[in-house]
Order: C-alpha cells, then sequence, then structure tokens
C-alpha cells in the first residue's frame, strides 16, 4: 500500500476536481485519514457528517481508495488524529483523589486568574468573593452565585476560583462546566445508560463551577439532576460556583427549591465597568499580548464602546491587528480610522433622536412630552436622563442639544446634566435607569 | 463541428491569489496569519453580497487542510444545527451566512455551545454574514457577546477598476487572458455583481476553449449575442 498521505492526497485531489468546491470544502476537507493495515480510516469530526458521506460520497471514495491503494478498503468514524492545537495546556486533567473516583478533565481556561482580572468598582466585591472561596473552598461562601450581563467577567473569576485551587492543589478534582454541556452531558448518559457514570462523576468533585445557569430553565430534568448533584456536593463541603445573567429569583423556568438553595450562600453582582475599569482592562488586554496600547487610545476605545467587555475585546483586537498587519504604531487617529464601521454603526444608533425615542420608550412617555414645557417630575426626570445621555455619548454641544429638546436654554442642559450625575450618586434607582439606558443605547 | 472539450480546466479554486486583496490587506493577512499560526481566536466578516466574505472563507479552509471545515449554515437550516455538534474538534471553523440562523433558539443556542468550545479548545472560528455581529439581530444575547470578541472586518463592494482587476485576477488562474477592455466591455452590458460576472466567465472560459479563440471583444460578443 502507499503511504497514506499519498494515497488520501491523491484521492482528495480527484474528490476535488470533481465535486463543487463548497461540498468539498464541507464534506471533504476535514476528513482526517488515518493508516491501517488494510484500510484507510477517515476520521469525521461528528456523526452528521459521517451519516452524510456514508450517503452521498462514501462509493466514490472506496472507489478511489481502493484505486489508488491496492484495493485498500475505507472506514469512516468520529474523531481526529490528534488533539487540536492548543487543547493540551486547556484540558488540565486532575488526578483522581481516591482510586475510585473518575479521571475529570477540569476545563479550566489557565488564562482566568485572579492576577489578571482588573478590578474596579464595578466587580470589587464579586473579586473579592471570589478569591476568597479560591482561598478557602467549601468554606467560607458556598454556593458562590456570581451574576450580571453578557460579558462583564463571570465565567474568568469563576474559572478564577477553579484554577486558584489547582494551584493550591494539583489533585483537587475541580470541574468547570457551561449548564448547556451539564445538560448535554446528562442526556447522552440517558441516551446511552451511562448516568450512573455522570451521576459518580459530578459528585466526585471537590469543586463544581457552572456557567450561566439560566439555560436550567425549562429543563425539569436536568434540573433534578443538578438538585442531587448539589446536595450532595454541599453535604460533603464541596464547593460549587454558578454564574447566572439575573438575579437567581429572578429566573424564570428554575424551580423553587433550586433558586432557594442558590441563595444559601453568597450572592454577588458584576455591574458594567466604569470607564476608568475599561481603560484599565484594555491596557491590561494590550499587555497582555506584548501590544504598546497608549493609555488616550485606551480612554478613546473606552468612552466609545461601553456595552461590555467583550465589545472591548473585539475593538482592540481589530486595533492591534491593522497595527501589526500594516506596521504603524497605534494612534487614537489609527484606531479611529480602525474602528470606523464600528463606530459609525455606534453614532447611528446614539442620535439624539434615537435617544429620545430610546428614553421616552423606557419611561413608558412619549417623544413629545420630552419635548414639552411639563415639568412634572414623572416627565422633568426623563427628560434630564435623556439631555444627559446625549452630552455624553454624542458630539453635539450643549446649545445643540438645547435645541433638540424642545428649544431649550444650554444653562437648562448644563443643570439637567449635573443634576442627573449628583443624583447618580445617591439614589440607586436613577443611577439603575441610566446604566440601562446607557447599556441599551451602546449594546 | 464543435471540438469535444475535456475536462482539462484549470483548477480555479477559492484561493487567497485568486482574491483581490486591495483594500482588504489586513484582513487577508489576519486569516493567513490566523489559519497558518493558529494565533488568535478568529474574526467576524461581513459585507453585503458577492463581495468575497465566501471565497475568504473557503480560502482558509484551504488553507487549513484537514484542520479547516467550512458550513454555509443557511444551507442546513432544514436539516437543523446537529451539523455544528463536535465540529470544535477540527480547530479552523468557517461559519458562513451566520445571519441566516439569527433568531432561531435552537441555532443560536447551538452556535453558542460550539464558540465555547472552539475557544476552550484553543481554535479559531472565522464566521461571515451579510452585517456586524450587532446587526444580526441574536436573539441569544450571550451569542451576541461572544461574536462582538471577534475583531471584525467589513469587505467593501468593488468600484468598476477594482471589479475589472478581481475578473482578470479569476481569468488568469484559469490561464485565461482577459484583456481590459473586454473586461470592460461585460461590465457594461451584463450585470455588475461578481457572482454573476464570475458565471460570465466560466461560460467564457468554455466557449473559448471550444472555439480556440482569445477573449476579444468580437469573440465575446459573438458567444453573448444577446446581451447587445
Amino acid at each position: 500500500m502507499e503511504s497514506d498521505a499519498n494515497l488520501w492526497d491523491r484521492c482528495i485531489r480527484s474528490l476535488q476536481a470533481e465535486l463543487p468546491e463548497q461540498q468539498f470544502n464541507t464534506w471533504i476537507r476535514p476528513l482526517q485519514a488515518v493508516e491501517e493495515r488494510t484500510v484507510v480510516r477517515l476520521l469525521a469530526p461528528n456523526r452528521f457528517v459521517v451519516d452524510w458521506l456514508q450517503q452521498h460520497h462514501l462509493a466514490r471514495i472506496e472507489e478511489l481508495v481502493a484505486k489508488h491503494g491496492n484495493g485498500c478498503g475505507v472506514v469512516i468514524a468520529v474523531g481526529s488524529r490528534a488533539p487540536a492545537t492548543n487543547e493540551a495546556p486547556v484540558e488540565r486533567a486532575s488526578r483522581p483523589s481516591a482510586p475510585e473516583a473518575p479521571p475529570v478533565s477540569s476545563r479550566l481556561n489557565p488564562a482566568f486568574t485572579f492576577a489578571n482580572f482588573v478590578e474596579g468598582k464595578s466587580n470589587q466585591l464579586a473579586r473579592a468573593a471570589a478569591s476568597q472561596v479560591g482561598e478557602n473552598p467549601g468554606k467560607s461562601y458556598n454556593p458562590l452565585f456570581i451574576y450580571g450581563g453578557v460579558g462583564l467577567g463571570k465565567t474568568h473569576l469563576m474559572q478564577g476560583v477553579g484554577n486558584a485551587m489547582l494551584a493550591a492543589n494539583p489533585r483537587a478534582r475541580v470541574c468547570y462546566v457551561h449548564s448547556e454541556r451539564f445538560v448535554g452531558d446528562m442526556v447522552k448518559g440517558l441516551q446511552h445508560n451511562t448516568i450512573s457514570d455522570f451521576k459518580r462523576l459530578y459528585r466526585s468533585l471537590d469543586a463544581l463551577l457552572i456557567d450561566d445557569i439560566q439555560f436550567f430553565a425549562g429543563k425539569e430534568r436536568s434540573q433534578e439532576e443538578f438538585f442531587h448533584t448539589f446536595n450532595a456536593l454541599l453535604e460533603g463541603q464541596k464547593q460549587i460556583v454558578l454564574t447566572c445573567d439575573r438575579y437567581p429569583k429572578e429566573v424564570s423556568g428554575l424551580e423553587e427549591r433550586l433558586k432557594s438553595r442558590f441563595g444559601w450562600g453568597l450572592t454577588v453582582s458584576i455591574e458594567p465597568p466604569e470607564l476608568e475599569t475599561s481603560v484599565a482592562i484594555l491596557m491590561s488586554k494590550a499587555s497582555a499580548e506584548g501590544v504598546d496600547l497608549p493609555e488616550e487610545v485606551a480612554f478613546f476605545i473606552a468612552q466609545r464602546i461601553r456595552s461590555n467587555v467583550r465589545e472591548l475585546e473585539g475593538a482592540l483586537r481589530r486595533v492591534v491587528a491593522n497595527s501589526r498587519f500594516t506596521g504603524r504604531p497605534i494612534s487614537v487617529d489609527f484606531a479611529k480610522e480602525a474602528l470606523r464601521d464600528l463606530l459609525a454603526m455606534q453614532d447611528r444608533l446614539v442620535s439624539i433622536e434615537n435617544i429620545q425615542k430610546t428614553v421616552a420608550e423606557y419611561f413608558k412617555i412619549r417623544v413629545a412630552d420630552l419635548l414639552s414645557r411639563r415639568r412634572s417630575r414623572s416627565i422633568a426626570r426623563p427628560r434630564q436622563i435623556a439631555m444627559c445621555l446625549a452630552k455624553e455619548l454624542t458630539n453635539h454641544s450643549l446649545p445643540e442639544i438645547g435645541d433638540a429638546f424642545g428649544g431649550r436654554d444650554h444653562t437648562t442642559v448644563l443643570h439637567g446634566c449635573r443634576r442627573i450625575r449628583s443624583l447618580r450618586e445617591t439614589e440607586a434607582r436613577v443611577d439603575e435607569d441610566y446604566s440601562n439606558l446607557l447599556r441599551t443605547l451602546t449594546g | 463541428m464543435n471540438q469535444m472539450v475535456l475536462p482539462l480546466q484549470l483548477q480555479d479554486n477559492a484561493v487567497f491569489s485568486s482574491f483581490l486583496v486591495d483594500g482588504n490587506e489586513t484582513l487577508v493577512a489576519f486569516l493567513i496569519d490566523a489559519v497558518e499560526q493558529g494565533s488568535g481566536h478568529g474574526c467576524w466578516i461581513w459585507g453585503a453580497a458577492a463581495t468575497g466574505k465566501t471565497h475568504l472563507l473557503q480560502a482558509s479552509c484551504a488553507l487549513a487542510g484537514d484542520r479547516g471545515v467550512y458550513l454555509p449554515l443557511d444551507q442546513f437550516l432544514e436539516a437543523g444545527p446537529g451539523i455544528l455538534e463536535g465540529m470544535e474538534r477540527r480547530p479552523i471553523i468557517c461559519l458562513d451566512s451566520v445571519d441566516a440562523v439569527a433568531g432561531r433558539g435552537d441555532w443560536e443556542s447551538a452556535l453558542f455551545q460550539l464558540y465555547n468550545n472552539v475557544m476552550q479548545a484553543g481554535g479559531s472560528i472565522i464566521a461571515a454574514a451579510n452585517s456586524s455581529a450587532r446587526k444580526c439581530e441574536f436573539v441569544l444575547p450571550d451569542l451576541l457577546s461572544r461574536f462582538s470578541q471577534l475583531p471584525a472586518f467589513r469587505l467593501v463592494p468593488l468600484d468598476e477598476s477594482g471589479r475589472i482587476k478581481a475578473l482578470q485576477l479569476r481569468a488568469s488562474h484559469r490561464g485565461l487572458t482577459l484583456p481590459e477592455e473586454t473586461a470592460t466591455y461585460l461590465l457594461s452590458r451584463t450585470r455588475r455583481d461578481m457572482a454573476s460576472l464570475y458565471d460570465l466567465l466560466d461560460r467564457l472560459d468554455l466557449e473559448s476553449l471550444k472555439a480556440q479563440r482569445r477573449l476579444t471583444i468580437p469573440f465575446v460578443r459573438d458567444v453573448f449575442s444577446d446581451l447587445d
């Protein structure tokens, strides 16, 4: 038999000439050939691809392999020849602490540590709690429940706990799992009659970290299983860390008994980062990639992208890519150019008209009310918030904003902005409304 | 009598060298680096139809060899998101027409899971859509936020001279010489989107081989007598 690389290369050259390019790239390209004595084993990424190949292309593949490989056969199966390039450092297997415990892969990303988590007012409490749990797992706060909007660092903190535990004790049985995967593993366990293995694995852990538990909503069987796992771990004083996009009581479709248990430990929130924290995050991420990011550029990006940390990261990566591949240094003008499309889209979203419309919808009043002379608090407060948002998010001057709000004087706009800034310090409700609107308009 | 045409045309695969990079140098360099070095986490490519998104995705896939897979999601709508399961086994996942599945809960959930698994395995997702991730109307905020993490590159439609150059480049990859005046003639008399122009080129390629003639304006006029 010819060497398989040659054999399969010859086959794919024929297939490439015969098949439309798209079909080739979808079904044939991802096949990985492995040499065996009388057969070529083709490894496909999933069952779907295997089924498709068997129905549509197997006959031709067999023909080609037989022709080029002197009668060699073909076996198609799901799998990979070797793990993906960077899989090894990610999959940090924890050794079993007892001989009967099944081996567990932590699935932790070693990059998520407390050392590189940028702390600010918005996440201080959550970071302190997570750090405490990392040092004293199963003892301080159990479960630790971290909630907040998307892209604010919940996963980072949660994995920080796991990585801290493994750093202190490499034999600790830590497992990070997204709730969707927990559900998927459980369903597979039921389908393949291996549910007892599933139970044994999860109940043998020293720490279970489950991300985005809002995805459990409405999945009763998974909640049931999770409930028992939760109880077993807590009884054994093993650590549980959970994240969610909202306060546990607000997750609809979750059983009450679960919600109440989530409150047994400590519940902490993460808020969107304030400007200074966003700048620090950008500087830290740039430094981690070996990029020299001038502070004024970090300020520029942080001022313009306010929705969440992931979007900040996306913008930074775009600027860095442009700099790396053009060889030009990063400056504010360079960043403006690199982010032109993103910023243009943002500008369209944050016109004064759109701010007025969004604020009016939020407070369930009419845009005409915002522009009117009415001074009742139910109208005046939203109007001041809208003016303050217009000042913060657009480049319009105070007189222009005044004009857009029914021809008001610029001093009225200035007064409104100062009033809202001061109220945000003292009234949580005003601060929350403002933050919600800011996120809606910039996210 | 017409000459019989044997299947001996040059391969015209979507590879980086057959893509007109004008204005998209950074994106192309980024993709080559991402595929060859396995660096980064991928990117989000967006732009109007026929701006070259599919070409770039397939070129990335071709460069990746058996480490890559190309998945045009719009063609799997009926089959469902099962095609995504376990795809993180390949480190370079090229997802075309992601916007086609936006708003469909089962797809979004599967994409979300795939994204997490790919990132966890150290792979890359190269996604393409007609609009930016934010404009895609995803119902799952978690998915939108994850796609926002990828650097976004917009492909701009080619102008007149760009289309001519792109057409000539594609022709040269097939071993054909397309004179500028012939390309200009084609552009002034046919649908101007690149997909239609490449279809015309396919037909011209075949006809010129049969007739053993060059791609002159009279020849093109003969082939497409219905164009005038």
